[in-house]
């Protein structure tokens, strides 16, 4: 009972101090390929940086608000691209641009 | 059926039970007549091109994103072909099993790598599909490496430098014109 209660209260916690920014909800098939929430724009708009993983190779970086995406900079043949563009472990370019909404973490 | 629900086979007499199990519920005779019970959910990718020109599945799930690159069964990325920034027809630049170029085609060259304002560039040379396989990526791996070369003399930054031989054709077909329009340098910008 004690324990319902608490859960309860950190969902409430989390809806007052944020409820402008909440997304989510049930998605289902094609409705994933919206933003969920606020802006609701086509994920094909989406607008990335590059993070430079631990061997030096790059990955498209995505912040999107609620979401973040994560996906590797190929060659055409399918290969990494290691392009030197920064030192690893750091993100750099656009892409915190995607989104209006706030990112308090 | 006490194998098919056990994740770790102890012995390989549960491995060997598991392989039998599975190959009788692919075989015809059950997809014919009786239906797979599949647990799941509906999730279709939309499609995201990264600035490369190459696409990405993504999928938004109300709190979670998630992206993967599309790729080919074969590996390939799945990309646009307009996002190469510049192709050098090979017949411009070299002759027939050749991979050296003159004086002033180097300087044309350095010239278009110091004003295509890229960070850095991949390039790539094609062959068409005469002789042998092994010889055409050797040749198109030379002539990359002399377009590479000339980069290097322009103080840009070569990111990938790759021969594909006759591998990854322009056009398909074995006319003159298809030949003439696979025996090409190709150059991408990373930006």
């Amino acid at each position: 009972m004690t324990m319902f209660k608490a859960t309860a209260l950190i969902g409430l916690g989390l809806l007052a101090s944020g409820c402008a920014f909440v997304e989510g909800g049930k998605r289902s098939g094609a409705g994933r390929s919206v933003d969920a929430g606020t802006d609701a724009k086509h994920l094909s708009t989406l607008v990335a940086g590059i993070w430079i993983d631990p061997n030096g190779c790059d990955h498209w970086m995505i912040d999107d608000g609620v979401e973040g995406y994560l996906s590797e900079r190929l060659t055409p043949d399918g290969r990494p691209v290691c392009s030197g563009i920064a030192p690893p472990n750091t993100a750099t370019g656009p892409f915190r641009d995607g989104s209006t909404i706030p990112d308090p973490l | 059926m006490s194998e098919l629900a056990s994740d770790k086979p102890k012995n390989g007499k549960a491995a060997a039970a598991l392989t039998l199990a599975l190959s009788i519920a692919t075989s015809p005779a059950l997809a014919a007549g009786e239906q797979r019970k599949i647990v799941g959910e509906e999730y279709t990718p939309t499609i995201w091109i990264d600035p490369d020109g190459c696409e990405h599945w993504v999928m938004d799930d109300g709190f979670e994103g998630y992206m993967s690159p599309h790729r080919k069964k074969n590996g390939d990325a799945v990309c646009h072909r307009s996002q190469i920034c510049g192709v050098i027809p090979a017949d411009t630049l070299f002759s027939t099993n050749g991979h050296r170029i003159s004086k002033s085609a180097r300087e044309q060259l350095i010239n278009f790598f110091q004003n295509a304002d890229a960070y850095g560039f991949m390039i790539y040379g094609h062959t068409d599909a005469r002789a042998s396989d092994e010889y055409n990526m050797a040749l198109s791996n030379r002539r990359a490496i002399t377009v590479a070369n000339a980069a290097a003399d322009a103080g840009v930054r070569v990111i990938d430098v790759k021969g594909f031989g006759e591998r990854r054709p322009a056009v398909q077909g074995n006319s003159a014109a298809a030949y003439t329009q696979n025996r090409r340098v190709e150059i991408y910008c990373a930006k």
